[in-house]
């Protein structure tokens, strides 16, 4: 059986200086990255990755997203990940976490990763209430785009 | 020989302020580095000649605190970058005592002969370029080659070529020639970041390995497996011939099981010397791991 081959790559925006949200969303994110490799890779990087590009998920409280491309350009993608300091007009940086072949997998390790993050904070937060919204607000997964 | 844990980063600067370094640190252990080097540098052709014998390099800073602080989350080295001009540098380097406290020795050659001679006879580890003045200095495939076979490593910088786009052009086209030349043989990364928000994590840092014109395995082993290599060429370096590698974890304690002739108290006065002896030792060493006692290399 022939099918498109994607990959999807699961990265964490940190930005410079610590913030609750980021007013982000998928198409200032993808509008960013196609900006970027065509800044570094030119007319041909653009071509090549241009279609079946796509932000898949991005989750601005958690500062999560996943990005889908084609295979075969998936390390033009990667490679320019680490040099972008200007996400939006907000200074960030990426963190790649996983990348995965199904969307599936990536969400599977998100969600382990998310596990871990909670674990950790848990801790810190006091009271029930405020316990219950942070595991909504870290959970929150919708993969609808 | 002695454990290091993935990954690695061999070039932290160091900062004076505490609260920088400290912010560095723990930024390069959320992100998963094991063993860092912190590096200081030192301009070699800035001292003038004549004084021979006397000691020119400078002691390593003082970072007990911080290795105290961050025990069990990060193995810190020490490291020298030594910028010079001319060969005269392998005399200084041959007498000094203060070389000998540095985990790692770096060469970072200013020109063209400084760099043939860095390649061959340099006593070092590392080989680094300036980020800051360009890509003048190309390595000739004969050095390069030779380098390679002494186990010397290339080292490429990260943090410049985020920050600036003409230093990322430089980088790219050193790391490109070291391509040409030899197939990107004995290359590492390290970071040489002064702030934490340039630092990137261990997976981000291997995919750079793309525009660097390097292969996906030799990417993530330039920040793995030959960092490894590298601090054991260091550490042999360091010791010499070694066939075994013996050293002291806690406290000693003797069993006297067979009957001497010694008398009691002359027995009793010796062990207190060679306790107090551990001890000091144990002082020396309490950074290091708590379960290693022995270690053949």
């Amino acid at each position: 059986m022939v099918r498109i081959k994607n990959r999807y790559i699961a990265v964490q925006i940190v930005p410079y200086a610590p913030v609750k949200s980021l007013r982000l969303n998928d198409h200032t994110l993808t509008k960013c990255l196609l900006q970027n490799i065509e800044k570094y890779y030119g007319v041909y990087g653009l071509g090549v990755l241009e279609h079946g590009f796509r932000v898949k998920y991005c989750n601005e409280r958690t500062k999560i997203a996943i990005i889908r491309c084609l295979h075969r350009g998936q390390r033009y993608v990667s490679s320019i990940l680490p040099l972008i300091t200007l996400i939006g007009d907000v200074r960030a940086k990426f963190r790649t976490l996983y990348t995965g072949a199904t969307i599936i997998q990536c969400n599977k390790f998100i969600i382990k990763h998310q596990r871990q993050f909670l674990d950790r904070m848990m801790g810190q937060v006091a009271s029930a209430k405020e316990r219950q919204d942070l595991f909504k607000r870290v959970m929150e997964l919708d993969m609808d785009r | 020989m002695e454990q290091t844990k993935r990954f690695y980063d061999f070039c932290i600067p160091y900062n004076k302020d505490d609260k920088i370094m400290r912010a560095i640190l723990n930024e390069l252990v959320e992100l998963g580095y094991k063993t860092i080097a912190i590096d200081q540098s030192f301009d070699h052709s800035k001292k003038e000649a004549g004084k021979r014998g006397s000691e020119v390099f400078p002691e390593p800073h003082g970072i007990e605190h911080l290795r105290k602080e961050f025990a069990d989350k990060l193995r810190i080295l020490q490291r020298i970058t030594i910028l010079y001009v001319d060969a005269n540098v392998a005399h200084a380097m041959s007498v000094s005592l203060n070389l000998r406290k540095f985990n790692l020795i770096a060469g970072q050659p200013k020109t063209d002969a400084a760099l043939t001679h860095c390649c061959t006879a340099f006593n070092g580890d590392i080989i680094t370029f300036d980020p800051a003045a360009g890509s003048r200095l190309l390595v000739q495939r004969k050095p390069y080659l030779i380098a390679v076979r002494r186990g010397i490593y290339f080292e490429l910088k990260y943090a410049p070529a985020i920050a600036d786009s003409n230093n990322r052009k430089d980088m790219i086209k050193v790391a490109q020639n070291y391509c040409t030349k030899g197939k990107s043989r004995n290359i590492i990364f390290s970071s040489g970041a002064a702030h934490e928000f340039q630092l990137r994590g261990p997976y981000d840092v291997a995919n750079l390995a793309f525009i660097f014109g390097l292969s996906e395995d030799q990417g993530k082993n330039a920040i793995d497996r030959s960092c490894r290599q590298l601090f054991l060429r260091a550490a042999s370096r360091r010791l010499g011939k070694t066939i075994m590698f013996v050293k002291g974890e806690g406290p000693i304690v003797f069993s006297d099981s067979s009957d001497d002739n010694h008398s009691e108290e002359e027995q009793a006065d010796e062990m207190d010397a060679l306790v107090t002896e551990a001890a000091t030792e144990e002082d020396e060493r309490e950074n290091s791991q708590a379960n290693k006692r022995l270690k053949v290399a």
